[in-house]
């Protein structure tokens, strides 16, 4: 298919230059400009939907890329190589993760004109939200760290914007200034591993990246006493802790649904979140080079499974769900971790669709029944049909039930992790990634369908609200958004199968086409790459898979390919496990608040209880013991070297030499300057005035008189 | 006994009181003619040179064409000396001292 | 002789007229011996053979810009016209006096010398007489302005031109 900048570029242009016309014009057009936004992205939509259709279309090819580059500035310099390209990366995983961003978004975008119509800051939503899709759709098409970079904090900033929008609220403006500064901590380590590669490399695209780990650049680097490869995967991955929501760096997360409820589908679903599992992706060959995996590996499983309790406690609908988010990112990131690539990239387009329909279906209650305390509500069920049967499938999904999505995704993320930490020979002591997240996985089914029996089951516990709601009915903008995306939580989707596992196949095995298409990098076949400039078009014909290549990768993609027998057991007893976890917890959801027949965990463990509702300390311990104790201090320190030290003495003593200077300026200026030059030159100007004010007197005739006698004098002169 | 010299003399009388009625008159219409006998005087030395002295007809043109411009600035200066007492109410060249307003 | 009669009445009708310009107290018999002194020097024209100048000074000077000064002079308030301000300012009167007199006398006095120390230095080339033979000059007149001045003429008609729409244009009644 041919590809030119003027069918990839809309992409991201379309919501940008939305954003643009409605900053400056909304308020003119009709509607406020909504219409424009949707239409912008909808036609990006369009636009990936092209590019998806030919990347994932009738044939497969793991290497077919787009890579178009132009020069954005170039300082070299005699031998000195100073050169930034800017370019395009599009390879099968950009193409779906396009698809899924802007259809999501497209989604969310359509939903929100009906959610937000009576805010009386409707067309500023709308100038956000382009906003921010436009960032990320550029974050992914980016082709190198610094451009992800620029969108990076470009979704920042529209995230602080978005989360804030509610600035009357004084929790709003603060939970904004705490998403902004919590991710800047992750974001400040990104730039330095971003500097770091490119001190070694000379570049940071992708492709050079890799090129550069294939050759062995990194191979006995070093800097301050580690490996260059460890140093640099180690904050860029500190970019996604922060990104991503991930243990230590997920506290700004759950504050962030104080914005609207469509921007937090936005934020935890489409973009932002999702945007540093995506970079921890494209960077996996640096975490390889770097030895990472297993610290990240238990980084997320330690996110997974904590989240996950502190998730059993909350009662807000839309905190339920932003720790169950932290939780399920924490398993991407343990799946990028255990090395399972594939299946963490699976899980991050899997959520993202469920977890937008979960937030949506949550957006529909709360603006039915203007309130998000579950233990006020109850038997909405019969109100709310449609949005319980969307939030009903979300949640299967997100709980790991066979034939949904989520449980594709998840129990592959799980059978790697158990392979990875049981079987494939390491020290046992990494059996606690796997254990960490079928306990998640468990508590994950637990806490969500206690959600949904709270909520949609059982008696109405407030009746005034209750009363209040209205019927729900079937209209384009408030509820067929869920369900759209409620048809894309069914398995089948993305592998093919019912059950994600070999048996039980709908399509045949042609239809694995996410397994095929999505591997991690192999490094070794970006050597030597070549890529083309901004204004050609590629026209290049996709080579379809040799026929042994697709078979053995219809197979299993995960760790250590060679041992398909341990990998098999693993997976099984993963499956298997996973299916009776996740029916365990929803019938344990379902004796605690149907049955009634055992009681909450609130009264069996309150203490624990206690720790769960502040959620383990973490927000006390930045702001008691990191801040009070750690920044303020400092912060002190700095005030007195400031004050006592820079200010004492480099400041007083330039004054002294100040004063001195001073006044030989002042007799200077005083005698030179003001008595002989500028008085000087008054007096002079007044002499002449009393000369010239009565020959410049403005009377004709004296002139003439002067003229006459002038010539008079010449001819005299000339004469005599 | 009609010599150059008598016609210079003419000329010279009348350009001296031409200038002695700009300078004394304070009236800018009487300015206007005292400015008609100098040019008047000037004309009148062109014809009487170009007759006794280059023979051509030349001292002839220069006259008409004295004559032509002095039409002119009399058109053009009486229609600002009617502006300029519209303006102040008077004709007074002294009170002519400002280049506007 | 008829020469020599219409010479002597043509300079003295100038020469007199001119003075009574300078010395009348009335801007209106000012403007009328003007008319005088410029129907003299058309006489001493017509002495010097310049028949065509003769007549256009009558037409021009005396038909038009003599009669266009008696229509400004009657615009502008008639014979003695004294503004207010020139009494609380102490001016000058309008048709001068005996200061601006004396002043006017000095410096004619000094151009007059100056005019005269030139004249004498002309010798011989003033005692040229005037032979008396004329022929009519209006074709030659007309030949040379079409031909060798034919420039001047064109730019002498712009001016023209110039002068009348823009005198027309500086005196007209503005609204406030």
């Amino acid at each position: 298919m041919e590809y030119s900048i003027g069918n990839i570029a809309p992409i991201f242009l379309c919501p940008f230059f939305a954003f643009v016309i409605n900053a400056f014009f909304g308020k003119k057009l009709p509607r406020q400009g909504d219409w424009l936004a949707v239409l912008a992205i909808f036609i990006s939509f369009i636009f990936s939907l092209r590019i998806f259709l030919d990347f994932a279309g009738s044939t497969f090819a793991t290497d077919y890329y787009i890579h178009k580059v132009f020069n954005w500035f170039d300082l070299s310099a005699g031998g000195q190589t100073f050169k930034v390209d800017m370019g395009i990366y599009i390879d099968n995983m950009g193409a779906i993760m396009l698809l899924m961003v802007t259809g999501v978004a497209t989604l969310i975008h359509l939903f929100s004109t009906w959610y937000m119509h009576d805010d009386p800051r409707y067309g500023r939503f709308f100038v956000y939200v382009s906003l921010f899709t436009s960032a990320m759709l550029g974050l992914v098409l980016s082709d190198n760290l610094l451009s992800v970079f620029i969108f990076w904090e470009l979704m920042g900033f529209c995230s602080y914007s978005l989360i804030g929008f509610y600035y009357e609220k004084e929790k709003a403006g603060d939970a904004s200034l705490k998403a902004f500064m919590t991710t800047r901590v992750g974001d400040v380590f990104f730039l330095l591993g971003i500097v770091a590669i490119w001190q070694l490399v000379g570049s940071v695209n992708f492709v050079d990246i890799y090129a550069a780990i294939a050759e062995g650049k990194f191979v006995g680097q070093q800097v301050l006493g580690i490996s260059l490869a460890t140093f640099a995967g180690f904050c860029v991955f500190m970019g996604t802790i922060g990104k991503s929501a991930q243990f230590p760096l997920q506290v700004w997360l759950p504050d962030a649904m104080m914005g609207p409820t469509p921007c937090s589908a936005l934020i935890h679903a489409a973009t932002m979140v999702a945007a540093g599992v995506y970079l921890s992706l494209r960077t996996y060959p640096l975490m390889v080079a770097g030895e990472l995996t297993q610290f990240i590996a238990l980084i997320g499983a330690i996110t997974a499974f904590g989240a996950a309790t502190i998730a059993l406690v909350q009662t807000d609908l839309k905190a339920v769900l932003a720790f169950s988010t932290i939780s399920q990112l924490g398993y991407m990131v343990m799946g990028v971790g255990v090395g399972s690539y594939n299946a963490a990239f699976m899980h991050l387009i899997t959520h993202a669709v469920f977890k937008a329909c979960l937030f949506l279906s949550a957006g529909s209650i709360i603006h039915s029944v203007h309130e998000q305390e579950m233990p006020k509500l109850g038997g909405l069920r019969k109100k709310l049909p449609y949005t319980f049967i969307a939030m009903m499938c979300c949640t299967l999904a997100i709980a790991g039930v066979p034939f949904f999505a989520g449980f594709v995704s998840k129990d592959r993320i799980l059978g790697d992790a158990l392979f990875w930490g049981v079987f494939a020979g390491q020290s046992k002591i990494w059996a606690i990634v796997p254990i960490l997240g079928f306990a998640g996985a468990f508590l994950t089914a637990f806490y969500m369908f206690r959600m949904m029996f709270l909520t949609f089951f059982g008696k109405p516990r407030d009746h005034h609200i209750y009363d209040h709601c209205h019927e729900e009915h079937i209209s384009f903008n408030s509820n067929v958004p869920l369900l759209i995306l409620t048809v894309f939580t069914l398995g089948f989707w993305y592998c093919g199968t019912l059950t994600g596992q070999s048996f039980g196949k709908v399509f045949g095995s042609k239809t694995e086409w996410f397994k095929i298409l999505v591997e991690a990098p192999r490094v070794e076949r970006f050597v030597g790459r070549t890529r083309e400039p901004f204004s050609a078009v590629d026209t290049r014909v996709k080579a379809e898979l040799p026929k042994a290549v697709y078979e053995h990768q219809t197979g299993y993609v995960g760790p250590a390919a060679g041992d398909e027998h341990g990998i098999h057991k693993a997976h099984l007893i993963g499956a298997i496990a996973s299916i009776f976890i996740a029916f365990g917890g929803i019938f344990l959801a379902f004796l605690m608040y149907i049955k009634g027949s055992v009681k909450p965990l609130a009264d069996t463990f309150s203490g624990w209880t206690t720790a769960l509702k502040n959620r383990y300390y973490f927000d006390d311990f930045y702001v008691g013991v990191v801040i009070q104790k750690g920044m303020i201090p400092f912060n002190r320190f700095l005030a007195w070297f400031d004050m006592g030290v820079y200010d004492r003495f480099a400041i007083d003593g330039w004054a002294k030499v100040n004063r001195v200077a001073f006044r030989a300026s002042r007799w200077f200026d005083d005698v030179v300057v003001d008595a002989i030059g500028v008085d000087g030159t008054g007096v002079a100007v007044n002499l002449f005035n009393l000369v010239l004010r009565i020959v410049q007197s403005g009377k004709i005739q004296f002139y003439f008189v002067v003229l006459i006698l002038t010539l008079a004098s010449y001819i005299w002169t000339i004469n005599l | 006994m009609i010599s150059l010299a008598s016609y210079l003399v003419i000329s010279m009388i009348l350009f001296v009181v031409g200038l002695m009625v700009m300078i004394a008159r304070k009236n800018i219409v009487a300015i206007l003619l005292g400015i008609e006998l100098v040019l008047n005087a000037a004309a009148l030395n062109f014809v009487a040179y170009s007759k006794f002295v280059t023979n051509n007809l030349d001292g002839h043109i220069f006259a008409l064409f004295i004559i032509v411009v002095a039409a002119a600035e009399a058109a053009v200066g009486l229609a600002i000396v009617i502006r300029f007492f519209q303006l102040k109410e008077t004709i007074h060249i002294d009170e002519a001292t400002q280049l506007r307003n | 002789m008829f020469l020599n009669t219409l010479f002597v009445m043509s300079a003295l009708l100038t020469v007199v007229c001119a003075v009574l310009v300078l010395t009348t107290k009335n801007i209106m018999h000012s403007c009328v011996f003007l008319l005088g002194s410029l129907i003299g020097i058309a006489g001493l024209y017509a002495t010097l053979g310049a028949d065509f100048v003769a007549v256009t000074q009558v037409m021009v000077y005396v038909g038009g810009v003599v009669i266009l000064m008696l229509f400004a002079v009657m615009l502008t308030g008639g014979k003695d016209f004294i503004s207010k301000a020139q009494n609380l300012m102490g001016l000058a009167p309008t048709m001068g006096n005996t200061w601006t007199y004396a002043v006017a006398g000095l410096v004619g006095l000094v151009f007059l010398l100056t005019n005269i120390q030139l004249l004498s230095r002309l010798g011989t080339m003033s005692k040229l007489k005037n032979d008396g033979a004329f022929e009519s000059t209006v074709n030659k007149i007309g030949h040379l302005l079409v031909k060798d001045h034919v420039l001047s003429f064109e730019i002498s008609s712009v001016l023209l031109l110039g002068a009348l729409v823009g005198a027309a244009i500086i005196a007209r009644p503005r609204k406030q």
